[in-house]
């Protein structure tokens, strides 16, 4: 990064410089870029030939390195059996919906705990707090029978996005680095927006969030992520094959699917978000440093 | 009790009163007015909260004292209890979840920290290793463990780890199919698909320590061990406990793992695991309500272990 | 902006959050549009995935055909998954409400159906006038879907467990196609010498997770005539010789002969993608686990041929066996009962029909003249029917099958709380395939303590 040569980190770049510490720097990251790249790029090469392999190949002793006789039917039966279109479709789907509700429910309400502080708000905001301790699994079986029948409205949510989107507002965490974020915006701020006649709302609009762009990036990554790996949750909520995501979907196939099918649609169902990750890895960063995680 | 789970993260915010309203803020009605607005910018996160949060957390510990049988509930004590612990599965669940979470707490917890002081280190190729650690938390994680179950853990001489074993004349394992490396395997599975997350945080923080602490320390004449010791820990004590925190309730809920690595159970039960048995118990023998009530003990130990560790920090401060 | 504008703009995300949950309620509901127009529509189940190409669309030209005989019936079709029950999914959709008018379920799933209280008694609606053939349906499979004399659900499949065999690698090691093992300790030498070719070719194969394991273990236990629970059903029964046997088979040939495959820790779709890959000599199964190999695991049915299930010395002294059946969902219109019973009877209870429509199936990669399903009782005219079109439209050697259906094995039910025991009996299981030292009577006592507790909390 940019900002790199500026920085003091826990040995100084004089000391990589010289004799014997230029030597055992350029040693280990040899070592450490050799080691990552077989750790963590071998099992992705071996994931993208091992699904151009047959079923044939993939059996025997030892394995091949490079697939002999390819068969990138693989990919296309992956494509059409498990209908992935549909599954990432879904994914992303519920992942920008979890966004959008995300943001302008949590942030609402952070906003309203940082500085409208009505009453009984500390009370609120403990018992959202509360929550924090509690793991989803504690709770699946009564939310799960929450979900399919909502109190007093008795409606059925089972297959309907908003069983995605609605629980993950719930999100303690959330809340609590948005509110913590907003906590430090001054007050002066906020009282010369009064002074100038705005409304609350109007303040957050266009006083708070323009601030506030690193922290509703780190919550939007953290909405994404929670939707791109939680399993059991949507496997349990979107039982029907058209409203599932990738991870559940592959899953559902895998018992009744070759391997190598299997695979291969883990590596087509891989790519958009290494896309997506390629081309924000910059943002996602400095959102991480600059939001509110600094130590 | 929660406000305080994560020491010192809470900015003491700079005046108690409410504040905003400002100086011309008089009479009840306003105030009124005010409250009213201030909850109307709340109710919704409220609402899912009430919904989806706090009204299950009642009604699992009401569901785990009834049982449902043919579309009527009624109450049974703590008969779901004593069937939930009677189940074969129990203990073997309990010390196999307890067995990973200590596993992955030495591996999987430390393994992301030293490879952040790492790659923080290093002048070049930052961008390209920042990537690479973080790839396999891409993948969906059904592929990620798929990847592991059919090439890494096969028990055959195909599978990829027994050949490298093997081209090594090392002794070859049965991976999943050994009551003895199943856990292993799962934690170094999981570490390989969630570390990336991990490590992109701790970077981020160690970037925000001022270079002049370790210039400092290093005239005080501390070597690199001493530097991470004195002076980066402490820097990013806030992250470490709050990731050590938010990784211990997640691997106590250890679920897909075991689910598709050992497809379910694995061999005489060595990969059950509490979460596995909540799944078995209300989606495969019709017993909700004892999913229930398990679901309850799970909650009681974990808040057993919340006080134990938030007695742990409260010293330490 | 004034008050009353961020007032409404706070209400507005309020409404985003529950308005919008309301219509997506709303549009879901409307699939029980009862009468639209004069027409009765119900949902079915159990349509075939995209993947089983012929089978959807020969399920689809049934529709088709179906609703133009009757004009008056819209059949909504729902694939539910490649399994048309898997049992956490099918628990979901009981609890939530969310199964088809007409769902799909196995015998052994009434108790949970009718705990769920999601399905109606249809006694009165099951009748010559709305299933032609249902008085040549075998009164026994009526009966297990029979609770305090009330009929839940409409058989439409029934199958008992045998050894199926691959003939190609049979002959590749030299043993008779013809004449397929009848003992375990034929099944073992057999296994010994198929293991034998190599390439990773397991001569025998067996499950043991996901609950299969303790499935086939029943399955099993009845070939040597032991039961798995007492007949009151209050205590295990299998913790005796004949439990010992079963374990020892599977471990002598595990560790013995290591013809069982390194790979392990099996359930239902493991084991039958290796037998399409062409690596399984023998496993236990139905006759129609060669149709899921055909449509979902690449194989070839022509490989496969079924012997009637080995015994220690001798035939079987039992089988286990199994079936399917259609539930009706509470509430539904006397109608659509009637709509629901035509389309069953129209799809899966008539000769030369859906399922048995052999003359569409035989040039399709599908096999013809297996000797399932079981629907009609011996000596009824269907049952005449459907063997003379079998045999006619067979393109399976029906030889093949001949000894499996010539030698009748008596057959058994499953457990009571089969699931919850075979969740006990997969770790058995798992012990002998992937254990070399582990102790037979030690497992099989765990397992007896296990399933007596579990019978203990569970009354």
């Amino acid at each position: 990064m940019a900002q790199d040569s500026g920085t003091r980190t826990l040995i100084s770049s004089a000391q990589l410089r010289r004799g014997r510490g230029r030597f055992l720097y350029w040693t280990l990251l040899t070592v450490v870029v050799v080691g990552f790249t077989l750790v963590f790029l071998g099992p992705l090469y071996w994931m993208v030939t091992g699904a151009l392999k047959s079923g044939q190949e993939i059996a025997q002793t030892p394995p091949s390195l490079f697939p002999k006789d390819p068969q990138p039917q693989n990919y296309i039966d992956a494509w059409n059996n498990l209908d992935l279109a549909k599954l990432l479709f879904n994914t992303f789907y519920y992942a920008a919906g979890a966004v959008v509700f995300q943001l302008v429910l949590d942030t609402a309400a952070a906003y309203s705990l940082s500085k409208l502080r009505p009453v009984f708000g500390n009370v609120i905001l403990a018992l959202m707090l509360a929550t924090l301790m509690i793991p989803a699994m504690v709770l699946i079986v009564p939310q799960y029978v929450t979900v399919i029948d909502l109190p007093i409205l008795h409606i059925n949510l089972l297959d309907s996005p908003f069983a995605i989107w609605l629980p993950l507002v719930a999100n303690a965490f959330n809340i609590f680095l948005l509110k913590r974020f907003f906590d430090s915006i001054p007050e002066e701020l906020m009282a010369a927006a009064l002074v100038d006649g705005a409304t609350p709302l109007r303040t957050l609009w266009s006083i708070i969030l323009p601030m506030s762009r690193p922290i509703l990036g780190v919550v939007s990554i953290f909405a994404v992520t929670a939707v791109w790996k939680d399993f059991l949750w949507p496997k349990l909520v979107m039982p029907a094959p058209e409203t599932r995501t990738v991870s559940v979907g592959i899953y559902a196939f895998a018992g009744g699917t070759p391997m190598n099918v299997v695979i291969a649609a883990s590596v087509i169902a891989a790519i958009p978000t290494v896309i997506i990750f390629l081309i924000f890895q910059r943002n996602i960063m400095s959102g991480l440093t600059t939001g509110s995680l600094k130590g | 009790m929660a406000i305080t789970t994560v020491p010192g993260t809470t900015r003491k915010p700079g005046r108690p009163t409410p504040s905003y309203p400002g100086p011309q803020r008089t009479g009840l009605g306003r105030k009124v007015r005010d409250n009213l607005t201030g909850h109307a910018f709340l109710i919704g996160a409220v609402l899912c909260f009430l919904v989806f949060s706090w009204y299950p957390m009642i009604r699992g510990i009401v569901m785990s004292f009834q049982r449902t049988r043919r579309g009527e509930t009624t109450w049974v004590g703590w008969d779901n209890y004593s069937r939930i612990i009677a189940d074969p599965s129990f203990w073997p669940a309990w010390q196999n979840t307890l067995y990973f979470t200590v596993l992955a707490l030495v591996l999987g917890y430390a393994a992301p920290f030293f490879v952040a002081i790492l790659l923080n280190e290093f002048r070049h190729a930052k961008g390209y290793l920042r990537i690479l650690v973080y790839l396999p938390v891409m993948l969906p994680p059904a592929s990620a463990l798929y990847l592991f179950k059919f090439y890494a853990y096969d028990p055959s001489e195909a599978g990829l780890f027994n050949a490298i074993l093997k081209a090594l004349h090392l002794p070859t394992s049965q991976w999943m199919q050994s009551p003895e490396m199943t856990m292993p395997a799962m934690v170094l599975a999981s570490t390989w698909m969630n570390m990336g997350g991990a490590v992109l945080i701790y970077l981020a923080s160690l970037q925000n320590i001022p270079g002049e602490l370790y210039e400092a320390a290093e005239l005080d004449g501390a070597g690199i061990w001493k530097r991470i010791r004195h002076v980066t820990i402490p820097q990013t004590r806030l992250i470490l406990a709050l990731l050590a925190m938010i990784q211990i309730v997640a691997t106590m809920q250890l679920f897909i793992e075991p689910l598709i690595l050992a497809n379910g159970a694995g061999a005489e039960d060595s990969a059950t695991s509490v979460a596995y048995l909540i799944y078995q118990h209300g989606f495969f023998q019709n017993d909700l309500n004892g999913a229930a009530a398990l679901g309850v003990l799970m909650l009681v130990v974990l808040a057993g272990f919340s006080a134990a560790y938030l007695r742990l920090s409260a010293k330490q401060d | 902006m004034s008050v009353p504008q961020y007032r409404k703009a706070a209400a507005l995300a309020l409404v985003a959050g529950l308005g919008f949950s309301l219509t997506a309620c709303s549009t879901k509901s409307d699939d029980k549009d009862t009468n639209a127009g004069g027409k009765v529509t119900i949902t079915v189940d159990c349509q075939p995935v995209g993947a089983q190409k012929e089978l959807l669309k020969n399920w689809n030209d049934d529709v088709a055909e179906f609703q133009r005989q009757n004009p008056d019936i819209v059949i909504k079709s729902v694939s539910v998954g490649e399994q048309c029950n898997n049992p956490p999914d099918f628990t979901a959709r009981l609890a939530g409400g969310t199964v088809t008018d007409v769902f799909y379920g196995y015998m052994t799933d009434l108790q949970q159906v009718l705990d769920s209280g999601q399905a109606m008694d249809i006694t009165q609606y099951a009748n010559k006038d709305t299933i032609p053939t249902w008085d040549s349906v075998d009164p026994a499979l009526k009966e297990v879907f029979t609770d305090g004399g009330k009929l839940y659900a409409v058989p439409v499949k029934n199958y008992s467990m045998g050894l199926v065999y691959n003939k190609v690698l049979f002959q590749r090691a030299g043993l008779d196609v013809n004449s397929p093992p009848k003992t375990w300790g034929e099944v073992r030498a057999a296994a010994k010498k198929i293991s034998a070719l190599g390439n990773g070719i397991a001569g025998y194969s067996e499950y043991s997770a996901g609950n299969t394991g303790g499935w086939h273990f029943t399955s099993l236990l009845y070939s040597q005539g032991g039961q798995v629970l007492t007949p009151d059903g209050k205590k295990a029964d299998f913790n005796n010789a004949m439990g010992k046997q079963v374990l020892q088979n599977i471990k002598d040939m595990r560790y013995g002969d290591n013809s069982m495959g390194a790979r392990q820790l099996l359930q239902w779709g493991d084991l039958l993608t290796n037998a399409g890959a062409g690596k399984v000599g023998m496993f236990i199964g139905a006759p129609d686990s060669t149709q899921a190999i055909v449509s979902q695991f690449q194989g070839k049915f022509q490989d496969w041929a079924m012997a009637p299930l080995p015994g220690q010395d001798g035939l079987a002294k039992g089988t286990l066996g199994g079936g399917e059946g259609y539930f009706f969902k509470k509430d539904l219109t006397p109608e659509q009962v009637k709509a629901g019973m035509k389309w069953i009877a129209y799809q899966k209870l008539t000769p030369g029909k859906g399922q048995f429509d052999y003359v569409r199936a035989k040039p399709q990669n599908y096999p013809v003249g297996l000797p399932q399903p079981l629907l009609f009782a011996n000596g009824s005219d269907a049952q005449k029917q459907e063997l003379e079109l079998r045999k006619a439209n067979a393109n399976v050697d029906t030889a093949n099958f001949a000894i499996f259906e010539a030698t009748p094995v008596p057959i058994k039910g499953e457990p009571r709380n089969a699931q919850a025991v075979y969740a006990v009996l997969d770790a058995a299981m798992s012990g002998v395939l992937t254990n070399p030292n582990s102790n037979i009577d030690a497992l099989l006592k765990t397992a007896e303590e296990k399933v007596n507790q579990l019978l203990a909390a569970e009354s």
